[in-house]
């Protein structure tokens, strides 16, 4: 945190290698190559610490003595320093949706440069080469289903009502993929989810459906947790990244919000209480 | 003895399958997605033998998260990849929904309805138990690198 590292001075780098050789123009590709893998980490759903050492190190790897990472909620700034000369480049921070395979392949990419198996240019490639994995869209959304029959199950509901979460949730996850590909706002595709999830199982609970209507409405709508947000967020905070942690908490709450909205709307036009 | 190992099992499994249609939500690669069905299925099913004996759920969920991490920085290094990539996931069973929801409607209630003593006080304690359970969570979850991997990374 001292703002000159007595490292600097002798000419080395924090890792302990003699500087390399760099011209400007290739310390200027180094930054961008730094930026770029951290904006893609905190695009996919990285905590900020992860983010924050892969700039790092894959600058260090790449042959610059030292990266400084400012990580905001929607934007990085990074700095590498090399020789007494900065360069300094911000890119925005668009949210991508959490994506785990990103986050594993642009993690094992900066292993490899950091072992000295990728130069600038391979490693530029191998970013450039990453695809986002997605799981089938139907597979996901009975996964999803299957997932909150198991949660009625745990609080306690019997075959009937899981049977009816399973529908819910399957049709909840369906309908949230489908609004998100019209690139609706988060908040908006969370509000129409809840709805359809309660307006299944408030039906199935008018129709006496399944001796445990409660826990099914309550279980239905539980895909909707921003369960990764949430623990990011205070993962975030733990490790000192106070702002980037409350950007997400508030985030994770605004989208709870809107589900609450969803559950009200349905349990108030179909005329069926489940929750408090 | 034999009816605690039936439940165990139950519920070890009711909590393996949804952290694995999470890891489907959160797009995990699919060699990792067996240790997140493993660290679902011990986290949740140690987490409720430990409230069988008598241990506060915000407790024994901070127990079984830092459990679940140990455990899964030593498959990060294997895997040559974040330990959160795959146990986030594996948290996912334990994350307090119907808290979280019961307390935003409660609120929610609050401002249609009016205040009454049983709204707020149902707002106020399921909000704290859902705050709780979530930091006991995310606590655990960052305890390999508050206690051993200080200034080291894991992988």
């Amino acid at each position: 945190m001292t703002p000159t590292n007595p490292s600097d001075s002798e000419g080395r780098t924090s890792s302990g290698r003699p500087p390399r050789q760099l011209a400007p123009a290739e310390q200027q590709e180094v930054t961008r190559l730094c930026v770029e893998s951290a904006v893609m980490l905190m695009q996919h759903g990285a905590e900020s610490a992860l983010v924050e050492t892969v700039a790092r190190r894959l600058g260090e790897a790449l042959g610059v003595e030292r990266i400084e990472v400012a990580i905001m909620a929607n934007a990085i700034t990074l700095t590498s320093l090399h020789e007494g000369r900065c360069i300094t480049t911000v890119r925005r921070n668009q949210d991508h949706g959490i994506n785990m395979h990103v986050v594993t392949e642009v993690q094992r990419a900066m292993l490899e440069a950091e072992e000295g198996r990728l130069g600038c240019a391979d490693y530029r490639t191998r970013l450039a080469a990453i695809r986002p994995y997605r799981y089938p869209r139907w597979l996901v959304a009975l996964a999803i289903g299957l997932s909150c029959a198991c949660f009625a199950r745990l609080a306690g509901a019997d075959l009937t009502s899981c049977a009816v979460v399973f529908v819910a949730s399957s049709a909840a996850m369906a309908v949230r993929q489908l609004v998100a590909a019209f690139h609706f706002n988060p908040l908006v595709t969370f509000f129409v989810s809840a709805f359809v999830a309660t307006s299944i199982t408030g039906w199935a609970a008018i129709l006496r459906i399944g001796a445990t209507p409660r826990p099914a409405m309550a279980a239905s709508v539980l895909l909707l947790v921003p369960g990764f947000p949430l623990i990011n967020s205070v993962a975030d905070m733990v490790k000192g990244y106070i702002n980037t942690g409350i950007s997400r908490g508030m985030m994770a709450i605004l989208l709870s919000l809107a589900t609450c909205g969803g559950i009200l709307l349905a349990m108030t036009v179909w005329r069926v209480w489940g929750w408090l | 003895m034999m009816h605690v190992m039936i439940s165990l099992i139950q519920d070890m499994i009711l909590a393996a399958i949804p952290a694995v249609g999470f890891a489907l939500v959160f797009n995990v690669p699919p060699r990792a997605l067996v240790y997140c069905a493993a660290g679902g299925a011990i986290g949740h099913g140690v987490r409720m033998l430990l409230m069988q004996a008598g241990v506060p759920i915000e407790i024994g969920t901070l127990l079984v998260a830092s459990l679940v991490s140990f455990l899964g920085v030593y498959f990060a290094q294997k895997l040559r990849a974040h330990p959160k990539v795959f146990t986030v996931a594996a948290m996912i069973p334990m994350i307090p929904g119907v808290p979280l929801f019961t307390t935003l409607l409660a609120i929610v209630e609050i401002q249609r309805k009016g205040y009454t003593p049983e709204l707020f006080s149902t707002a106020l304690s399921s909000g704290l138990k859902a705050g709780f359970i979530v930091g006991a969570l995310a606590v655990g979850l960052a305890m390999p690198g508050l206690l051993y991997y200080r200034r080291r990374p894991i992988v």
